[in-house]
């Protein structure tokens, strides 16, 4: 075996000023990684190092870091927080991403090749080639029925799930309906429960057999899960106890006049509503519609406020 | 004004690596050029020193001392570099995890003919109905022993590459001979 002789030279690498995309190489090295794994097992936490970025701990570090390891010049990156691209999370996250990258930005969903988000998934359909990278608080499902995440651990291992369907069971009972409003558990592909970050019940059927990929990661709690394309997504529900959406499919947006998606609420002095678009680059691409400027539509998952076959 | 900060040629080459790798990952069954043939830039894309490395192919295997990682027995390796499989003797000591930390699972890595020998049909995540493959140049058996070592979430990722093609096959997809 012929081995390279090796000096100074051949083991360091040329000046730089900063490592392309802010990570070294080694953390990048250990996301892919890991990244592999979450692809290949969808659903199940696999846990990384997490290293630090300037940003604090649960403002999207996790995100944060996959997109960093990701990203090239080419890849147009858009950043969104609870659905609006100008909210001080997203802007700063794009801000960031570009200024160590060189990528170009967009709001637009359909121009976009990667795509972080904060508890939202946009409401235009991402394709095959675009990636979705959801920023994760809390990545164990099981938390509020077994805060030992040893145990925790143990029953995915298992796939001891009951007690998911008894707290499930017990909202029922109590309240009458589900009262998971968001982060809706989610079995993925028949195996693994797993928590889909805090997006509203609105969003979750969408991951179900998608054509995009979604990459899930924690960074305080330094967990990174995956949902490849064409995946099963289904939310834990009763057979006689549907899943039940958010009732937003009457409701029009007061600024753009689009009807039949997810909305933010915003109350009035009057004690009424009114009602946002909560994907506010697909609400702008309505108001520049109505404005009569030249735009393009993706297909949208809902149509008429009804999941779309 | 700020200039905007370029990859290095590692970089570039790393980065685009691993994303066909991690395309080719969730899409198992579709082929998927890398940037370059061989598997000399998935080393560099995933390996370093945090690794234990199997390689049976010994012109790779400056590459892999290059990287740092720790030479191991196939059965202590979380990377696994078979170069062009042979024969089966000894895969069965394959690491494949456990149930508690799936991800002990190896990730492998072989030369394959992509295109010709058997046709397998592969469903499973990543895979919309089916997806009909030959994948040509492993051992008559791969198939079976793939399958009783694979318990899933236990078991292991396989990279085949040809020249400069790659197919992934993640433990999750299930491989029908035809």
């Amino acid at each position: 075996m012929s081995v390279t002789p090796q000096s100074l030279k051949t083991l360091s690498r040329a000046w730089e000023p900063m490592s392309y995309g802010f990570l070294d190489a080694s953390a990048k090295r250990e996301i892919r990684r890991k990244m592999i794994k979450a692809v290949a097992v969808p659903g199940c936490q696999m846990p990384y190092a997490s290293r630090e970025v300037p940003m604090a701990r649960g403002w999207g570090t996790g995100g944060l870091q996959v997109s960093l390891t990701l990203i090239h010049p080419n890849m147009r990156i858009k950043v969104i927080d609870q659905g609006a691209d100008d909210s001080v999370n997203a802007a700063s996250i794009r801000h960031f991403l570009a200024r160590v990258s060189g990528a170009p930005t967009t709001l637009d969903t359909l121009q976009a090749d990667l795509i972080q988000s904060r508890h939202r998934i946009p409401e235009e359909k991402l394709n095959e080639a675009q990636i979705l990278v959801l920023q994760v608080p809390n990545p164990e499902p099981l938390r509020p029925v077994q805060p030992n995440m040893s145990i925790a651990r143990q029953m995915h291992a298992d796939a001891d799930y009951g007690r998911m369907w008894l707290q499930l069971y017990e909202q029922i009972v109590r309240s009458g309906r589900v009262m998971q409003g968001a982060s809706y558990p989610s079995m993925v592909n028949g195996r693994h429960v797993m928590t889909p970050s805090p997006i509203p019940r609105w969003d979750v059927p969408k991951l179900n057999m998608a054509q995009h990929l979604t990459i899930l990661s924690a960074g305080r709690e330094k967990r990174i899960f995956a949902v490849p394309p064409y995946t099963r997504v289904e939310p834990l529900v009763f057979d006689d106890v549907p899943y039940k959406v958010e009732e937003h499919h009457d409701l029009t947006c007061s600024r753009s006049g689009a009807k039949g998606f997810f909305m933010n609420e915003i109350p009035q002095e009057d004690g009424s509503s009114a009602y946002e678009l909560s994907d506010s680059g697909f609400g702008v691409k309505h108001i520049q519609q109505s404005t009569g400027d030249a735009v393009t539509f993706g297909k949208t998952w809902y149509e008429n406020g009804e999941m779309a076959e | 004004m700020r200039t905007a900060p370029t990859p290095s040629r590692e970089e570039t080459r790393a980065n685009a690596t691993f994303e066909a790798l991690i395309w080719s990952m969730s899409r198992p069954g579709r082929l998927r050029d890398l940037p370059e043939r061989g598997e000399a830039q998935i080393i560099e894309a995933l390996i370093d020193r945090e690794c234990h490395v199997f390689c049976a192919d010994p012109l790779l295997m400056p590459k892999v001392l290059e990287t740092g990682a720790r030479i191991a027995a196939l059965a202590g390796a979380d990377h696994v570099f078979l170069g062009a499989l042979t024969d089966l003797d000894g895969l069965k000591s394959l690491s494949t995890g456990s149930d508690l930390y799936p991800d002990g699972g190896a990730s492998v890595v072989i030369r394959a003919r992509l295109g010709e020998g058997p046709r397998l049909r592969l469903t499973g995540p990543g895979i919309e109905t089916e997806e009909c493959v030959h994948i040509g140049g492993v051992p008559d058996g791969f198939w079976s022993l793939r399958r009783d070592l694979i318990q899933y979430p236990i078991g292991f990722d396989v990279f085949f590459i040809d020249g400069a093609q790659v197919l992934g096959l993640p433990r999750s997809t299930k491989v029908e001979m035809l």
